[in-house]
């Protein structure tokens, strides 16, 4: 917030537009009555966007999901995802795999949704069975699930969500049914435990913890008689809405669509008081105040974010110097290098949000914007609509609570990029300093002492490659979305040629930032996917793809490149690309769509100048391929 | 407060995704276009929403008309 004396009444902000007020009923807090009112009109708003990214759901459910479907048709609209569905008839979830519905193997889902509830548990314990027999009801249950995934999987290829079990209504033996082994509550954990140890050991499965949703809508809330005997709905419209949010999350994690950098203010977000007016000794936080371990408490749930891979940054109105000190307070969690970008100063805070969002080269539909100040909230939200501002109020306490409850930093798996990408980002600062120094650009790249790992997909790095190829917008030159399953297939399959390529310097460890998709057809290759992360513009790391690409081209006696170009709004940075790269425009092109060609050399110089390729991945690239590639080729 | 009748016609409207002022509430529910089990579904979750009675099923198909709908509602309001 700013100086006392320079707080903006938030009646004062403009307006907001149509699109963003659309957008409100869908965000915490949500107000399930207008949702399930405006529902259809809703939709039709939603619908206006462009630049949908399409998907295919199958909801196969153990109740009916005519209502799951339609709530979260709206969640996923409401995060850029155009959803097709596939709905099973009521309770036919295992007969539509195990017999292999016609309607839904045409569908060809990339996603399936397997809306089961306690409900659908087939057997439940006898009263006062052995402990071994229950064990065995647990065992034939998960057998029952377990060939349904494994289908699934290996006959449709298709990310599969699995709720995992609500608690049933009711307890007839009361608090024994927690404690007994035969009792219903022991016996719904032990299969949840179950279910989650299956998606700890298995990619492309996640659990939609409908558990926890349960407790958090409460359970009398969550379940309705009247619903289930009238309709066989497990769950009544206010669960459905908070269930169809709660899968909004996880559908836009897989699609790499989760935000990234969390930007907060200082005064009364961080710690109570005005730093400028109050100084560091007089701010709240701390045990020592009930609403500084608030304030305390706040601070330990961001640092918990930039753990796991949230980049903080700091946009506060304040004098620079006053606001760094805040961080030197002795009940501070956070400090100073937990930010990887800090601006402190006067100016208006849309201004600051993209002066961050261009030094931490990320895009403002990456950030959330946290202040408890609702005028300059408004501000925000108005002049970057692209930025998400979440009412948090005032009052500290509540802060987390409405970050968990918008899922903005909803990850379908911790990989090891996300963790070290707080890192990369401040080091990324350092690189900019380093730029500075030197008179000419090609002398900073050399200085940078670059080092490239470039193969064909390996196992360990499919979540990132699927993770990047979902949300890469700009240097994408054709913004082809494909599933981890897709991602799967094609990596094991030898008529496409993949790369990935990781970037790391002497000032860090960029990631895994570039993905490459080629098929190939007799001795041409065309290539379906190139993208690169931003994060290494300008750094020549499309050209060691590029003489990475040639090489295998060489390898398999493929004598034609083939570029395919689709513009997009988001893409024009990429329109000369083919062209930088000594390729030809051909014929074959259409509305919307150019063709480039390229023959390769029998001798062939690198482009790279100043990224030399690490032996370890030239091996590891070299042993991947020779596993893919069919011994006649 | 239990809403009014022109404000239960405004929210009929939206369910049925109809320009506000379209309802008057003679208009028979058989020839909206709208009126489906989802629809049905969210009267029923809005009368509870909104008078705190639960409406069934069984009653509603007993409605010709949107204002046989008020109707029932306001009727179970008061009974409960």
């Amino acid at each position: 917030m700013a100086s006392r004396g320079n707080r903006m009444e938030a009646s004062m902000a403009p307006e907001a537009t149509l699109q963003s007020e659309v957008l409100k009923a869908l965000r915490f807090p949500i107000a399930v009555g207008d949702i399930l009112r405006k529902r259809l009109v809703l939709k039709k708003e939603l619908l206006k966007q462009t630049n949908l990214v399409p998907t295919r759901i199958a909801i196969l459910g153990g109740s009916t999901t005519t209502e799951v479907k339609s709530m979260l048709e709206l969640f996923l609209l409401a995060q850029g995802i155009e959803p097709a569905f596939y709905e099973s008839g009521y309770n036919r979830y295992a007969e539509d795999v195990e017999f292999e519905n016609p309607d839904l193997w045409n569908f060809k889902p990339n996603i399936v949704f397997l809306h089961t509830t306690w409900h659908n548990i087939s057997e439940f314990p006898e009263l006062l069975e052995a402990e071994v027999e229950v064990e065995r009801r647990v065992r034939r249950e998960m057998a029952r699930f377990e060939s349904l995934w494994e289908k699934i999987h290996a006959e449709l290829g298709a990310l599969i969500i699995q709720n995992n079990f609500d608690l049933p209504r009711l307890r007839p033996l009361g608090n024994l049914e927690a404690s007994e082994s035969f009792g219903s509550v022991n016996f719904v954990l032990r299969l949840n435990a179950e279910f989650a140890g299956y998606a700890r050991s298995h990619s492309r499965f996640l659990i939609n913890d409908i558990l926890y949703l349960s407790v958090q809508v409460g359970q009398a809330a969550w379940f309705r008689n009247s619903y289930w005997y009238n309709f066989h709905m497990a769950l009544s419209p206010t669960a459905t809405v908070s269930l169809a949010h709660n899968l909004a999350a996880i559908v836009k994690s897989v699609y790499g669509k989760s935000k990234k950098c969390l930007v907060l203010d200082l005064d009364n977000t961080l710690w109570g008081g005005v730093i400028g007016d109050d100084g560091l000794h007089n701010l709240i936080l701390g045990k020592d105040h009930p609403v500084g371990e608030a304030f305390l408490d706040f601070q330990r749930y961001v640092k918990g974010l930039k753990r796991r891979g949230v980049i903080l940054a700091v946009c506060s109105k304040n004098d620079a110097e006053n606001a760094k000190e805040g961080f030197s307070h002795p009940d501070s969690v956070l400090k100073l290098e937990d930010f990887s970008a800090f601006k402190a100063n006067w100016n208006p805070k849309p201004e600051t949000i993209r002066e961050i969002a261009t030094e931490l080269n990320i895009g403002l539909d990456s950030i959330v914007f946290i202040d408890d100040n609702p005028a300059e909230r408004a501000l925000v939200a108005e002049q970057l609509p692209e930025v998400a501002v979440p009412n948090v109020g005032s009052d500290v306490s509540g802060f987390a609570e409405v970050l968990e409850h918008e899922r903005f930093f909803e990850v379908d798996k911790v990989v090891q990029d996300d963790l070290s990408r707080s890192a990369y980002y401040s080091s990324n600062a350092q690189r900019s300093t380093c730029q500075a120094r030197f008179s000419n650009y090609e002398e900073f790249l050399a200085s940078l002492e670059m080092t490239a790992e470039i193969g064909a997909f390996l196992p360990v790095y499919l979540e990132r490659i699927t993770q990047l190829i979902n949300k890469t917008n700009q240097f994408n030159l054709t913004t082809r979305r494909y599933t981890s399953g897709e991602v799967e297939a094609i990596a094991q399959d030898p008529a496409f040629i993949t790369l990935y390529g990781r970037l790391a310097d002497k000032f860090g460890d960029n990631g895994l930032v570039s993905v490459l998709i080629g098929q190939v057809s007799d001795e041409t290759i065309q290539l379906d996917l190139w993208l690169m992360s931003c994060r290494v513009l300008k750094r020549e790391m499309e050209f060691a793809m590029f003489d990475a690409l040639v090489e295998r081209c060489q390898a398999r006696g493929i004598s034609k490149i083939v570029g395919v170009y689709i513009p997009s709004k988001k893409n024009s940075m990429v329109a000369g690309h083919y062209a930088s790269l000594g390729f030809s425009p051909m014929g074959g092109a259409s509305e919307g769509r150019e063709l480039w060609c390229y023959h390769v050399p029998p001798t062939y110089s690198p482009r790279t100048r100043y990224i030399r390729r690490t032996a370890e991945a030239l091996l590891a690239a070299a042993s991947a391929e020779s596993a893919s590639v069919p011994s006649e080729v | 407060m239990p809403m009014t009748h022109d404000e239960f016609l405004l929210q009929m409207d939206e369910i049925l995704d109809l320009p506000a002022g379209t309802l008057r509430g003679h208009e028979r529910l058989e020839e909206l276009p709208n009126w489906d089990s989802t629809s049905l579904i969210t009267f029923i979750a809005l009368a509870e929403t909104n008078y705190d009675v639960y409406v069934s099923p069984g009653q509603i198909v007993t409605c010709s008309t949107v204002a046989d709908l008020l109707r029932l509602a306001q009727s179970e309001s008061s009974s409960s």
